[in-house]
């Protein structure tokens, strides 16, 4: 259940990215496994607390994404959508192939002792890990929906999403707002993956595999909501656990991608699918 | 767009100038193992990306999972070959059908809705597909994979013998051979009704809807298509390389490089796709694993990102007139 939360979490960047302007950035993983890195390094050289080692890491992820952004999205943002996936998804491929050239394929994993220790609720062992984890999940569903909601960069972000050209006539700078919004969804991004490395592993593999999850767990909560995924996460965080439980661990990735399927068949706009 | 030659080829005649390069390739050289290996792959490599590109560069469906269906294909075919003891031609047959299956089962679904969702469930796919290769393990052996997958038979043809086990050239040009069939297929479909309406789905879904074209339906048999010949080259794989394993079969190499190679090649075009995919197995093979051994794909990613931004039609696409 917990681990649903964590979800939420990675994902958080992609939805936000797709609810606001309609892209799918297929390199949402790899921003994610960039920061993984990073903090990976911080505590390996200069034995940074990972969670100091948070913000600094989101900060460089929001950089790659804000770079990917000028250098090649804004070039073709009025493009068909079909061109900005095949972009995020040649950036996704860069991106990864370079970890794997300057990292090896090796699995990093942040090992910090007190994060392990468990604590006991009511006769279940939860880490202290995944309780922070879960916790600012949490915080960063709810803190980037009121900035949304009551921040005046906010308002102009969902206005840009309703309707752009509106947007331009009310004196919005909807070329400003789709920067700003894409290198928020790489900090997101950004956030996640050092808790990745705290509760699993970050490889240069993992990245695509996470972007996919991403979309399937947007999917699930409906488009545009943000709210959705704390508890789509969940949804499928149990579904999971009780896949490994009940069936066997190896068939834990098909509940998620069956239900997927199932979700675009019945019911396309998602579970909690509503307009930001 | 300005061409940067002064003359406009027309898409028939750069087909035929690629076939009569192909043919002579072997002889050029002068039929070394090692050098025909690569080009072999090239070729299967071509083949998926003209296939590919018909459901991308047509009908406009990006998909980021073609290697579901090669790996459907190859492993339907050692298995059919292997366990119901079916002939491995007629067994690429089989494989094709079951990746025509695959299509179904991703594509009903996926195409109800407009935009990213297809692209992104396919690639899901794909994941899902090497996962239960890898766990059914009474069928599929698991993560040990396949060994001595049976080659093609010996083909006995007027007073020639093409043996599939011991030549490589024969494989080259059975290779060839299918690529430029399925690149025929693509073109007949192309400029057939079905394939205008592929065409106008690309261009504006709704206005295509709108003039009675079944939109739904386009795409899946695109897909169907599509599916069909990768499946076939994933059999023809298979019988070639006789071993697979769910790493191999499934690579998302076999997703990638079509879509590096159709738009490298020229994603407008029918024949582009194939002629970029030969033309960056060479690159890859002779320059860029000189650079970077083990991250040498990353020039794939920057060259998708490159031709995206600043030479959308590709390398063929500005000097193709289209016919």
């Amino acid at each position: 259940m917990l681990e649903g939360g964590n979800y939420a979490l990675y994902c958080l960047g992609l939805a936000f990215v797709f609810g606001i302007m309609r892209i799918i950035n297929m390199a949402h993983g790899e921003f994610l496994v960039l920061s993984g890195y990073i903090a990976y390094w911080l505590l390996v050289k200069w034995g940074f607390n990972p969670l100091l080692s948070l913000p600094i890491a989101a900060v460089i992820a929001a950089g790659a994404s804000f770079l990917s952004y000028r250098v090649f999205l804004q070039r073709i943002r009025t493009t068909p959508e079909l061109n900005t996936l095949i972009l995020t998804f040649g950036i996704g491929i860069f991106l990864s192939n370079l970890y794997l050239q300057l990292w090896s394929a090796d699995i990093r994993s942040i090992g910090v002792d007190w994060m392990e220790k468990p604590l006991m609720f009511s006769g279940i062992y939860i880490s202290f890990g995944e309780i922070i984890t879960f916790t600012i999940s949490f915080i960063g569903v709810l803190a980037l929906h009121s900035f949304l909601r009551h921040t005046k960069i906010g308002k102009a972000i969902r206005i840009t999403a309703i309707d752009r050209d509106a947007a331009t006539l009310a004196g919005i700078n909807v070329e400003r707002v789709d920067l700003l919004a894409f290198s928020i969804g790489g900090l997101l991004a950004g956030l996640g993956g050092p808790l990745l490395g705290m509760l699993s592993f970050v490889s240069p593999g993992t990245g695509l595999h996470i972007t996919v999850k991403a979309f399937i767990l947007t999917v699930l909560a409906g488009v545009g909501s943000i709210r959705g995924l704390i508890a789509a996460g969940m949804i499928l965080g149990i579904g999971e656990a009780m896949t490994v439980t009940f069936v066997s661990s190896s068939y834990r990735e098909l509940f998620g991608f069956t239900l997927f399927l199932v979700i675009l068949l019945v019911r396309p706009s998602g579970l909690f699918g509503k307009r930001i | 767009m300005k061409s940067f030659l002064p003359l406009q080829v027309s898409e028939k005649k750069i087909a035929i100038i690629t076939l009569v390069v192909v043919l002579a390739l072997p002889f050029v050289l002068s039929f070394n193992p090692y050098y025909l290996s690569i080009f072999i792959s090239a070729l299967i490599l071509g083949s998926v990306s003209l296939a590919w590109n018909l459901l991308a560069g047509v009908c406009g469906q990006v998909s980021f999972g073609h290697a579901a269906f090669f790996g459907i294909g190859a492993y339907a075919s050692a298995l059919l070959v292997m366990k119901a003891t079916w002939n491995p031609f007629l067994a690429m047959v089989g494989a094709g059908v079951l990746g025509v299956l695959g299509a179904l089962i991703i594509g009903i679904p996926a195409f109800r809705l407009r935009g990213p969702y297809f692209a992104l469930s396919i690639l899901g796919f794909a994941e899902v597909m090497k996962l239960l290769t890898l766990n059914l393990t009474r069928l599929t052996e698991g993560s040990k994979g396949i060994f001595n997958i049976p080659s093609l038979p010996l083909i006995k043809l007027g007073g020639m013998t093409f043996d599939f086990y011991i030549s490589r050239t024969t494989n080259y040009y059975l290779a060839a051979v299918l690529m430029f069939a399925i690149y025929l297929s693509i073109y007949l479909i192309r400029h057939s009704n079905i394939g205008l309406a592929m065409s106008a789905v690309h261009g504006d879904e709704e206005t295509a809807s709108g003039i009675g074209v079944p939109v739904f339906k386009t795409k899946v048999i695109a897909l169907m298509v599509s599916a069909f010949c990768t499946a076939l080259m994933g059999a023809f794989y298979a019988h070639y390389i006789h071993f697979l394993n769910p790493d191999s079969a499934f690579d998302g190499f076999w997703s990638v490089m079509p879509i590096v190679g159709s738009l490298f090649g020229g994603i407008g075009t029918l024949i582009g796709p194939s002629i970029g995919a030969l033309v960056i197995t060479g690159l890859d093979e002779f320059l860029f694993k000189r650079f970077f051994e083990t991250g040498h794909k990353l020039f794939f990613g920057l060259l998708l990102a490159v031709v995206i931004v600043w030479a959308p039609v590709g390398l063929l696409g500005k000097w193709v007139r289209k016919r």
